[in-house]
C-alpha cells in the first residue's frame, strides 16, 4: 500500500468512474437476490417487474431454515451434510499439507524438485476429466454415496496451493529456529509443534479458509458422486429445489443467499489471508 | 535430515535410502494425490481404447483402438463444441483479465473503503458457482428477468429478449456470467504483482516528465510482465475447466450454442453413459491442459531460476 | 561444565568433506576459539558437537560421555547462534524459559532462573518484550541469556557478535571474556574475526578448507605460526609474505629484490624441499629507511594509512606490497623511495613448496 504520485486530475476521475460502475457490476445482480428472495413468488413473477418489494416477506427463510417442515429440513440436512464435508476437508487438508510443506521446504531428497511441480500440475487437470476413472474408483471402493468419496476428491484440489504457500512459509522460517529449540531440549517433533507450528500460523489459516471454500461450492464431483437425496451437499441440493420447485424463484434466491453467507462472512473476516492464499505463489518475486 | 544444498552423489539410490525418512513427510499428500490424480489419468488414456458399456460393466468393455479418437476428431459436432470452447476460454479470459487489471489499477493506492471495496468486489469469486448461476439465470428470465425487463425500460427493445434460449445469445449470455465470477481472481492477483513496482520508480519518472500512460507503459507493465503470465494461464485453465455455470445455465444448449468440451464430455459420460468415447475427449483435452501445464510450471520456476534460493 | 573432545571427526556432504580428520581437545572450563575463513567447516564443527549433525566418521566426547548419535537434547549443552535464534513469538521471559520448560522445571524455579539470569545479563526490564522490540544488542544478551538459565555441560557460540556494529562488539568482547571467567564455563566460539580469538580465548584452532591448521595460544600461533596460512590470517595487518627463491646458500630474491639470510635463517632454508622459500615479517619487525642502507631491500612509497597512534606504509617491492608500521611523525609522500631492512631474529621462513613453517 503506498500513497501514489498523483496523476492527472483525468484519470482521478475516470477512475472513480470506472471503481463506480464495477461496483454496481458487481452488486446488482446480489442486490436482485436479495430483493427477490423477501418477495411473495407472486410478486416476483410479476411483468414490469415489482422493482421494490411491495410487501416484504420473510416467509422463504422461515420455510428453508424450520425444521418443521419438508422443505426445510430436507435443507438443513444439505447445509449440515456441507459443513461435515468442507470442514472434514479442511482439517485433513492441514495435516496432510502440513508436514508435505515442510518437507518440501526443509530437506533435499532426491525426486524433491519433480514431486513438487507434479503436486502443483493438479492445479491443470479439469475436474470432469477425472470424473469418470474416479466414479468407476469410487464404485470399486463403494464409496459411491459416501461422503468421504467427496473428502478424498476435495482433499486434492486444495492441496496443491495449499502445499505451495505453506511451503512459501517455512522456506521464510530460520533453521536456526528448530536447531536452538533442539538444543534448548525439544525433540525434532517438540520444535515443529512449538516453534515452527506457531510461526507458521498465518499460512494454515488460510489454508485452512481456502480448502473450505473450495469444499464448500465444489458442484460437479458432488453431482457425480451422490444422489441419495439425504446426503447431498448444498451446491447439488440447490439444484433439487429448482427442478422439484419450478416456479419459486423467491425460494431458491433465498436459498442461494443462505448457501453464500457462510464463505462470504468467512472470507470478509479473514480476507487477506485468502487473497494471500491465492497472490502467494505467482507474485513471489 | 539434510539441510541446505546437498553436493551430487554419484548414486541417486544411495541418496534416496539416505533420505527414506524425508518421504514420510510427503507419503500422505503424495499417497492421496497418487490415488485421485495419477490413477485416473492411467485409467482415462486406458478407457479411451475400449468402447464400454451403459451398465460400466467394465468387464464386458470392447477395445477399438483408436476408434473413440477418429470419431471424435472427424465428427462435426466437435468442430462446433471446438468452436465454442475457443471463444467462451478467449473472451472469458480476456475480458476477466481486463477488468481485473483495470479494477487492479484504480485499487493501487490508498483510500477509505479501499479494503472494504476490494472485499465486495471479491464476493462474487468465492460464492459457489451453483448460486451465481441461478442468480443469473433469473436475471435473465425470458418473462420476468430483470435484465430484459430494463432493456425495454430503457428503450432499447421492445420486448424482453431471450437471452438463455438463443442460439445467438445464449454463449455471449455465460461469458459476461463468467466474466461476473472471476474477474476479481484477476484483480487481486494484480494488484500484489503491483505491490512489487518500487515506488521511487514512478517518481523518478514523474520527475523525468512522464505522464500517467508512459509510467504505466515504461514502468508499471514490464513489472507485471511474471504476474500477468501467471494470471492469465490460471484464467485460461480455469475457463478450459469450468463447467458449473454453462451445466446448470443452459446445458449446452439450446442445440448446442452454448456446448463446451468439458459439458460435452459430461454429458457423453454421465447422461449417454459412454465413457471410452469421454475418456478420449478427455485425453485431447488433457493434452491441451498439459502443454499449458508446461508454461505454468516455467512461468513459476523461471521466476526462481532469476533469484535462487 | 566438562571438557569436549573430538576424535578425527570426518564429516562429508556426498563427494564434499566438509569437516577432514579434526581432533581437538577443549579442556574443561577453556575458552577455545574456531577460527578460519568463511565455508572452512567452523559452523558444521559445531553443529557436531551440539549433535545437529551426525559425523560421517570419528567419535565425539563431551566429559566422559561418548555422544555419538545422540540427540541435541539430551547432550546438555547451550548455543548461541549468530542471529540468535529467538523465538519471534515468545516474549524475552518466553525464550529464557524455554530450555527449562523442556526440561520440566517447577514453575517458581523456572521463574528463579529466569531472572536471575536476566540480572545477571541487565535484561530484567526487557522481559515482557518481544524479540522483534529489541535491538541488536539486547537481542544479542537475551540470546546469551537463553543459553546461561541452565548450567550446561558447554557453551557453544556461532559467530555471536558479528551481526554487531564495532563499539557493542568491543563491549560485548569483554563482557563475553568476564563471563567466562566467572563461570569457568566451557566455550567453544566460532568466528572468522581472528581478532575476537586473539582477544579472548585461552587457546584458538585455525581451520583451513576443513582441516585443523594450529591449534594452541593465541600469542604462540601469533608468533610461531605453523604454515604460510595461518601466518597470513592471524594479526592485522597480516604478516607479509615475500616469495622467493634460493640464490645461493644465504641468499632469498626474485625480480628485482633480495634479503641476505643470517647463517641460522640460512640453515632453516636449507630445509626446504625445492628452491622456493617464502619470507614472512609482521609490519612491526621491518625498519622502514629513507636512503640506501646496506642489506635492506629497495621500494617505493604505494599509499599511507595514518590511524593515530601509528601510521601504515604501504610499499610496492617488485610486484609485492609489504606493509610496514611507523611513528605517526614520520612523513611520507606517494612514491618516495624507501629501503626496508628486515629483523633477522623475527623473520618467518616458510618452504614455499609445502607451505609449511621452517
Ligand atoms: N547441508 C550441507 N550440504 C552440503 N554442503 C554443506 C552443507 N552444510 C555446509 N556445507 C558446506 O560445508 C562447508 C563448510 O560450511 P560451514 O561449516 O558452514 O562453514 P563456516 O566455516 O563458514 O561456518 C561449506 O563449503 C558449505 O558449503
Ligand atoms: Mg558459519
Amino acid at each position: 500500500m503506498r500513497a501514489r504520485v498523483h496523476g492527472d486530475r483525468g484519470w482521478g476521475i475516470a477512475r472513480v468512474v470506472f471503481l463506480a460502475l464495477l461496483t454496481l457490476f458487481t452488486l446488482l445482480p446480489m442486490v436482485w437476490m436479495l430483493l427477490t428472495s423477501m418477495k411473495t413468488q407472486f410478486a416476483a413473477s410479476q411483468y414490469p417487474p415489482e422493482w421494490w418489494p411491495r410487501n416484504v416477506t420473510f416467509e422463504q427463510y422461515f420455510i428453508l431454515l424450520s425444521p418443521a417442515n419438508e422443505t426445510g429440513r430436507e435443507f438443513l440436512r444439505y447445509m449440515f451434510n456441507s459443513l461435515w464435508v468442507s470442514f472434514a476437508t479442511t482439517v485433513l487438508s492441514v495435516m496432510v499439507a502440513v508436514p508435505a510443506a515442510y518437507a518440501f521446504s526443509r530437506f533435499r531428497f532426491p525426486g524433491r524438485n519433480l514431486l513438487f511441480y507434479s503436486v502443483l500440475l493438479r492445479n491443470m487437470f479439469p475436474a470432469v476429466v477425472f470424473l469418470m476413472p474416479l466414479f468407476i474408483l469410487m464404485r470399486w471402493l463403494h464409496l459411491v454415496n459416501t461422503e468421504l468419496s467427496l473428502i478424498l476428491t476435495y482433499l486434492t484440489f486444495g492441496l496443491p496451493l495449499s502445499i505451495w504457500l505453506l511451503k512459501g512459509f517455512y522456506d521464510n522460517i530460520p533453521a536456526q529456529l528448530e536447531q536452538a529449540a533442539r538444543i534448548d531440549g525439544a525433540t525434532r517433533f517438540q520444535a515443529f509443534i512449538q516453534i515452527v507450528m506457531p510461526l507458521s500460523s498465518p499460512g494454515i489459516i488460510a489454508t485452512a479458509i481456502y480448502s473450505f471454500i473450495l469444499a464448500w461450492n465444489e458442484y460437479v464431483y458432488a453431482l457425480t458422486f451422490l444422489n441419495d437425496k439425504s446426503k447431498l451437499t448444498l451446491p447439488v441440493g440447490l439444484q433439487r429445489f429448482f427442478t422439484e420447485y419450478t416456479t419459486n424463484w423467491p425460494g431458491l434466491m433465498a436459498a442461494s443467499f443462505i448457501t453464500s453467507v457462510p464463505v462470504v462472512v468467512l472470507f470478509l473476516v479473514l480476507q487477506k489471508y485468502f487473497v494471500r492464499a491465492l497472490t502467494e505463489g505467482a507474485v513471489k518475486a | 535430515m539434510s539441510v541446505s544444498t546437498a553436493a551430487r552423489e554419484p548414486n541417486v539410490f544411495a541418496r534416496i535410502v539416505r533420505h527414506r525418512a524425508d518421504y514420510l513427510y510427503i507419503a500422505p499428500a503424495l499417497g492421496v494425490m497418487l490415488l485421485v490424480i495419477g490413477y485416473p489419468i492411467y485409467d482415462t488414456i486406458y478407457l479411451s481404447f475400449f468402447n464400454t458399456p451403459p451398465s460400466l460393466a467394465m468387464a464386458d468393455k470392447i477395445f477399438v483402438g483408436t476408434d473413440n479418437y477418429v470419431r471424435i476428431l472427424t465428427s462435426e459436432a466437435f468442430l462446433d463444441v471446438t468452436i465454442n470452447t475457443l471463444i467462451w476460454t478467449a473472451f472469458s479470459t480476456f475480458f476477466a483479465f481486463a477488468l481485473g487489471l483495470g479494477a487492479a489499477l484504480a485499487l493501487d493506492r490508498q483510500f477509505v473503503g479501499r479494503g472494504l471495496l476490494r472485499g465486495i468486489l471479491l464476493i462474487p469469486y468465492v460464492i459457489s458457482a451453483v448460486a451465481a448461476a441461478y442468480i443469473w439465470r433469473w436475471l435473465y428470465h425470458s418473462d420476468f428477468g430483470v435484465i430484459g425487463a430494463l432493456a425495454v425500460a430503457s428503450g432499447i427493445t421492445d420486448r424482453p429478449i431471450n437471452f438463455l434460449d438463443n442460439v445467438d445469445t445464449s454463449l455471449p449470455s455465460l461469458i459476461v456470467v463468467n466474466v461476473w465470477k472471476e474477474f476479481s481472481f484477476a484483480m487481486i492477483m494484480m494488484l500484489a504483482g503491483l505491490q512489487t513496482v518500487p515506488e521511487q520508480l514512478h517518481r523518478a519518472a514523474q520527475v523525468d516528465g512522464a505522464g500517467v500512460f508512459q509510467r504505466f507503459w515504461h514502468i508499471t507493465m514490464p513489472h507485471l510482465k511474471g504476474v500477468t503470465l501467471v494470471t492469465v494461464l490460471l484464467l485460461l485453465v480455469a475457463n478450459l475447466n469450468s463447467f458449473t455455470i454453462p451445466w446448470i445455465m443452459t446445458a449446452g444448449g439450446p442445440a448446442g450454442s452454448s456446448d463446451i468440451w468439458i459439458t460435452a464430455i459430461y454429458q457423453l459420460a454421465f447422461e449417454r453413459i459412454r465413457f471410452g468415447v469421454a475418456s478420449a475427449y478427455s485425453v485431447i483435452l488433457f493434452v491441451v491442459m498439459m502443454s499449458m501445464g508446461y508454461f505454468y510450471v516455467r512461468a513459476l520456476t523461471g521466476k526462481d531460476e532469476a533469484t535462487p534460493g | 561444565m566438562a571438557e569436549v573432545r573430538l576424535v578425527d571427526i570426518v564429516k562429508n556432504y556426498g563427494a564434499f568433506t566438509a569437516v577432514d580428520h579434526v581432533s581437538l581437545t577443549i579442556a574443561d572450563g577453556e575458552f577455545v576459539a574456531l577460527v578460519g575463513p568463511s565455508g572452512c567447516g567452523k559452523t558444521t564443527s559445531l553443529n557436531l558437537v551440539a549433535g545437529l549433525i551426525e559425523q560421517t566418521a570419528g567419535d565425539i566426547f563431551i566429559g566422559d560421555r561418548r555422544v555419538n548419535g545422540l540427540d541435541p537434547k539430551d547432550r546438555d549443552i547451550a548455543m548461541v547462534f549468530q542471529n540468535y535464534a529467538l523465538y519471534p513469538n515468545k516474549t524475552v521471559f518466553k525464550n529464557l524459559a524455554f530450555p527449562l520448560k523442556m526440561r520440566k522445571l517447577p514453575r517458581a524455579d523456572i521463574d528463579r532462573k529466569v531472572r536471575a539470569a536476566a540480572k545477571v545479563l541487565d535484561i530484567e526490564h526487557l522481559l515482557e518484550r518481544r524479540p522483534r522490540e529489541l535491538s541488536g544488542g539486547q537481542q544479542q544478551r537475551v540470546a546469551l541469556g537463553r543459553a546461561l538459565v541452565r548450567d550446561p555441560r558447554a557453551f557453544l557460540m556461532d559467530e555471536p557478535l558479528s551481526n554487531l556494529d564495532a563499539k557493542l562488539r568491543g563491549q560485548m568482547r569483554a563482557e563475553l571474556k568476564r563471563f567466562h571467567q566467572d563461570l569457568h564455563a566451557t566455550v567453544i566460539y566460532v568466528t572468522h574475526d581472528q581478532l575476537e580469538a586473539v582477544t579472548m580465548a585461552d587457546r584458538m584452532a585455525v581451520m583451513n578448507g576443513g582441516k585443523l591448521q594450529q591449534y594452541d595460544t593465541p600469542a604462540r600461533v601469533f608468533s610461531n605460526p605453523v604454515n604460510i596460512f595461518v601466518a597470513g590470517f592471524v594479526g592485522s595487518p597480516a604478516m607479509n609474505l615475500l616469495y622467493g627463491l634460493m640464490e645461493g646458500a644465504n641468499r632469498v630474491g626474485r625480480d628485482g629484490w633480495a634479503v641476505e639470510l643470517s647463517a641460522e635463517n640460512a640453515g632453516r632454508a636449507a630445509r626446504a624441499t625445492g628452491r622456493e622459500v617464502v619470507l614472512g615479517a609482521r609490519h612491526s619487525t621491518i625498519a622502514l629507511h629513507r636512503e640506501h642502507v646496506a642489506g635492506a631491500v629497495p621500494g617505493r612509497v604505494y599509499t599511507v594509512e595514518p590511524t593515530g597512534d601509528v601510521t601504515f606504509v604501504h610499499v610496492r617491492v617488485a610486484q609485492t606490497i609489504v606493509v610496514v608500521s611507523v611513528a605517526p611523525s614520520v612523513m611520507l609522500a606517494i612514491d618516495d623511495p624507501v629501503w626496508l631492512g628486515f629483523d633477522q631474529n623475527k623473520l618467518h621462513l616458510f618452504d614455499g613448496t609445502t607451505g609449511d613453517a621452517l
